[in-house]
């Protein structure tokens, strides 16, 4: 049966109860890889790239992600995160925008966390956008 | 007795109304579905979050400030909601008079208010009211970042021992055309009501640990229920402004039929001496 996957945000529900194969997050201590029968866990995730694998169609979705939890139990996944936007939303454009902004601010500014965090949002976004092509 | 003349320009002037709160009308109707497409998606993430604390605090070894909900001693800090414009019925009204009828119950050193939206903060401030601040500005842009920001200021003054609770008066959207005000306590968390399944019965892993977990979902917790209200408080708004703008226009719809009655009353009692007037002249020569 392999997992059921939720991911919502205070702006929007994205998936509920989606069959997936696994969930690959960003977690606190570096990606992890969540296949079926994973011990139950909770954990903080960081920014970037979410990625999953329908089950049965094989077809595998991608969305950037920043900051949030996950909770894993009865190979139920559910995912609060912060912002999540899907590969398909992304605009590579704006997104490359961001990211030079950020790089620029980042060498003189008083909230150095503010923008650093902005830079690795514009790079998980940009890494998202970029699962698209191929 | 009004001449023609007159009527008619009241009819025009009316008719020009009737037109601006018609579009008035219409502006709010497609404001409302976008905010009330915001409630709806932002519950499944309020209640996730919810029932995630829930079980995380049920855990024996953890406490938390944010949940010590032992009673009351200091000081209040009351956070009222209302409209930056007019316009809109009894939407500011009735939080305004929540909010007298509050304070007249507890003595001015109690408790402190923010206002939120400018209406409540220009009734009250010839009220003398213990006001901290003021926050404008809000209906335009209801993202979270906003509400990220207050509740992180409210949170900074709570946990420094400045207040023991923090409440919030806002208006709950019911439906399109009914609101209530709601006073509902923010901060100690309570966490009564919802699932009694817990972490303690499987065997979790927690990374990082429990404590610092729990503190960081508390803080967003709240910063989710600030980002609700506000976002109630504008579909609210919203709702009230359409249903007050169709009762302005529906009433001008009569004052006008009553107008061109009188008028065409008026024309004709005109047409007719006029005809008399003719007649007996006419009989005169």
């Amino acid at each position: 049966m392999g997992l059921e996957l939720t991911l919502v945000t205070p702006r929007k529900k994205i998936v509920t109860d989606l069959p997936v194969k696994n969930v690959k997050v960003p977690g606190f201590r570096g990606e992890l890889d969540i296949l079926e029968g994973h011990a139950a866990l909770v954990t903080t995730l960081s920014t970037g790239v979410l990625e999953y694998k329908e089950f049965g169609t094989e077809k595998v979705g991608h969305a950037a992600i920043s900051w949030g939890y996950v909770e894993v139990i009865d190979d139920k996944v559910t995912i609060l995160a912060e912002t999540a936007e899907t590969a398909e939303e992304i605009d590579l454009k704006r997104a490359n925008i961001a990211l030079e902004g950020a790089r620029e601010r980042m060498k003189n500014t008083q909230d150095l966390l503010r923008e650093q965090r902005k830079f690795e949002r514009a790079q998980a976004r940009i890494e998202a956008a970029q699962t698209r092509k191929h | 007795m009004a001449n023609l003349k007159d009527l008619r320009a009241k009819i025009s002037s009316t008719k020009k109304t009737q037109q601006t709160t018609r579009a008035m009308k219409m502006v709010s109707a497609a404001k409302l579905r976008r905010a009330q497409d915001s409630v709806v998606n932002a519950r499944p993430y309020a209640l996730k979050l919810r029932s995630f604390i829930q079980k995380l605090a049920s855990c024996p070894e953890v406490s938390h400030p944010l949940l010590d909900s032992s009673p009351i001693k200091g000081k209040t800090l009351l956070l009222v909601l209302t409209s930056d414009r007019g316009l809109c019925g009894g939407f500011n009204s009735g939080i305004n008079k929540y909010t007298v009828q509050y304070a007249s119950q507890k003595s001015k050193n109690d408790f402190d208010v923010i206002f939120l939206g400018k209406r409540g903060a220009d009734f009250f401030r010839k009220r003398d009211f213990p006001t901290i601040d003021e926050i404008h500005g809000l209906a335009k842009t209801i993202s979270f970042d906003v509400a990220q920001e207050i509740s992180e200021r409210v949170l900074k003054s709570y946990l420094g021992g400045e207040y023991s609770e923090v409440r919030i008066i806002y208006n709950e959207f019911k439906s399109a055309i009914s609101q209530e005000v709601i006073d509902e306590r923010l901060l100690p968390v309570s966490l009564e009501g919802g699932s009694n399944e817990d972490y303690t019965s499987t065997d979790f892993i927690f990374e990082p640990s429990i404590q610092s977990m729990l503190d960081e979902l508390l803080r967003k917790h709240f910063a989710i229920q600030v980002f609700r209200c506000l976002q109630e408080s504008v579909a609210s708004e919203h709702g009230a402004r359409m249903s007050a703008m169709e009762n302005a226009t529906k009433n001008a719809g009569e004052m006008i039929s009553s107008l061109t009655l009188n008028y065409n009353k008026l024309r004709q009692a005109k047409i007719t001496t006029e005809l008399i007037e003719i007649t007996s002249g006419a009989e005169a020569l």
